[in-house]
């Protein structure tokens, strides 16, 4: 199987193809979907690299789209995007939803509409 | 902060307002909705809750739904520049002359049903079939227009065809609070929409105060809004105005409560969790943000009546709620959050956990508003009880109040 992250992230390989999702959309859905262990798995596997994944996401510099991005890059931003929404999940709630919170499908994002992104 | 000042109230600096407990009855009557709807919605200017910079070019537009007046309104950019607000009804038949929330139309509106053609200015310009039809006189059959107007770069409407005030007679002593407020260097950075089983004013009342945030958002509110010097203070200023109010509240914010994630978001951008006044000097920020110059200062209440709210957190950051009455229980709810526009990747990311954190805050207050409509009108409770620190609530119903008794003149 071809390597889908860079070299130094390669450890990582094993979440890709849960967390490397393409909108917060996704994301949520996954958080929400998943237990406790497999956040927490995540979550502790992604953490201790955290530091590492931003210098590495620097270099990218500043793409004009994603689609500029090399793939094994977009794949380990991805990644980091699932462990910001994860981290209310570990650091606040300790569940994988909002306690006692509105349902989130109900809580429509916008800004991920196709008429926003026309604009 | 004098002792003195400690033991005062504010509410008794308003002998008008009272002490005492409020009705239920605004919350939960059909009578009383519709006194809203014909006497202060319709009556008011509106804020959109959208801003200028989301349709820049010449023929953007934008829709805006205002199911209580049975109103949808389209605003769209002329090739002059000019924002322009009309009914969203093509002169032929009545027909949407869009669906779209947001567009952009190359050289002329036109109608889906019968290819009607208008500008942008809402001029008809042309008419399919023309000879077809009788003594038409296309003169007569512009766009009715609606009367428009911005603030702050905020889009604001009114359904009465000739507005009795301006919106700056309507908005008073605001634009001079935030004057040098960069809301032109914010974008939307996010922006959620729900249709909530609540009333409006219950939305509304969420937002007018602190208090709840020590409690219901005990978990996701980072940093601290307890006040040792002073345990049951927690607001540090309120102003009243005529129609609009404004609050100033206390949080020790040191950027360093919150977890793992939150600390290496903090570190490339403003997280929630981040200490606004160190940020920026706040003896130099706009009169009306942090008044007090408060170095614990969690945030602003600017509340924009009747159906706006911006919460400021920060010299470069805040959101605002957009709260749009359906039914008597009803309402739809746009949050948004407003930050400087991000680039880089490492940005992105913290951009990303402040937008979570955020999110996850106001599914908090989503629930809470549902459960509260359900307990008020249950027949339980006919008062609710009404603290100092919630006096923006009191005024608001004041407010709305003698609205609808200077509309039965």
């Amino acid at each position: 199987m071809p390597r889908r992250l860079p070299d130094a992230f390669a450890e990582l390989e094993r979440f890709v193809d849960a967390w490397a999702l393409p909108s917060e959309t996704a994301r949520s859905r996954k958080r929400l979907a998943s237990t406790m262990d497999e956040i927490q798995a995540f979550y502790d596997a992604m953490l201790p690299k955290g530091e590492a994944i931003l210098a590495h996401l620097a270099a990218a510099g500043d793409p004009a789209t994603d689609a500029d991005l090399p793939e094994e890059t977009r794949t380990l931003f991805r990644l980091m995007l699932s462990l910001a929404e994860v981290a209310p999940a570990v650091e606040i709630f300790r569940q994988p939803g909002v306690i006692d919170g509105l349902e989130a499908a109900r809580f429509v994002p916008d800004h991920e509409s196709a008429d926003w992104k026309a604009r | 902060m004098s002792t003195a000042t400690r033991s005062a109230r504010w509410t008794l600096d308003y002998p008008r307002l009272g002490t005492g407990p409020l009705p239920v009855e605004p919350y939960v009557s059909q009578d009383h909705f519709e006194l809203v709807r014909d006497r202060v919605f319709r009556r008011s200017w509106l804020c959109t809750g959208k801003r200028t910079d989301e349709i820049p070019r010449p023929g953007d537009f934008l829709v805006q739904t205002v199911e209580m007046l049975g109103a949808s309104i389209l605003v769209v950019r002329g090739k002059d520049g000019a924002l322009r607000a009309f009914h969203n009804v093509c002169k032929h038949r009545g027909n949407k002359l869009t669906r779209a929330a947001f567009g952009s139309c190359r050289a002329a509106l036109v109608c889906g049903y019968h290819g009607w053609v208008y500008g942008f200015d809402g001029r008809l310009a042309s008419v399919t079939e023309e000879d077809m039809f009788f003594d038409l006189r296309k003169d007569g059959l512009d766009l009715t227009p609606v009367a428009l107007d911005t603030w702050a770069g905020f889009i604001f409407v009114h359904l009465d065809p000739e507005p009795k005030e301006t919106l700056r007679e309507h908005l008073g002593e605001l634009p001079a609070l935030y004057a040098g407020y960069p809301f032109d260097a914010l974008s939307v950075s996010f922006s959620y929409t729900a249709e909530l089983s609540c009333g409006w004013n219950v939305l509304r009342d969420s937002q007018l105060e602190g208090y709840h945030l020590k409690y219901l958002h005990k978990r996701t509110v980072p940093g601290s809004m307890v006040n040792r010097a002073d345990p049951s203070r927690h607001t540090l200023d309120f102003k009243l105005f005529r129609r609009h109010a404004v609050g100033s509240w206390y949080g020790a914010r040191s950027g360093d409560d919150t977890g793992p994630v939150g600390r290496l978001a903090a570190r490339i951008g403003q997280t929630l969790g981040s200490a606004a006044t160190a940020l920026s000097d706040p003896n130099r920020w706009p009169v009306g943000l942090n008044p007090t110059r408060a170095a614990d200062w969690f945030f602003d209440v600017c509340y924009v009546f009747p159906n706006f709210h911006i919460i400021f957190v920060g010299l470069h950051a805040f959101a605002t709620h957009t709260m749009w009455p359906l039914t008597r229980n009803r309402t739809r709810w746009n949050a948004r959050g407003y930050f400087p526009p991000v680039k880089t990747l490492p940005e992105r990311f913290s951009r990303e956990f402040t937008k979570c954190g955020i999110r996850d805050l106001w599914l908090e207050d989503g629930s809470m508003l549902e459960g509260t409509q359900i307990g008020l009108e249950s027949g339980a409770i006919r008062e609710i009880q009404i603290q100092d620190q919630e006096i923006m609530i009191r005024h608001a119903e004041a407010v709305v109040h003698e609205m609808i008794a200077d509309g039965a003149r």
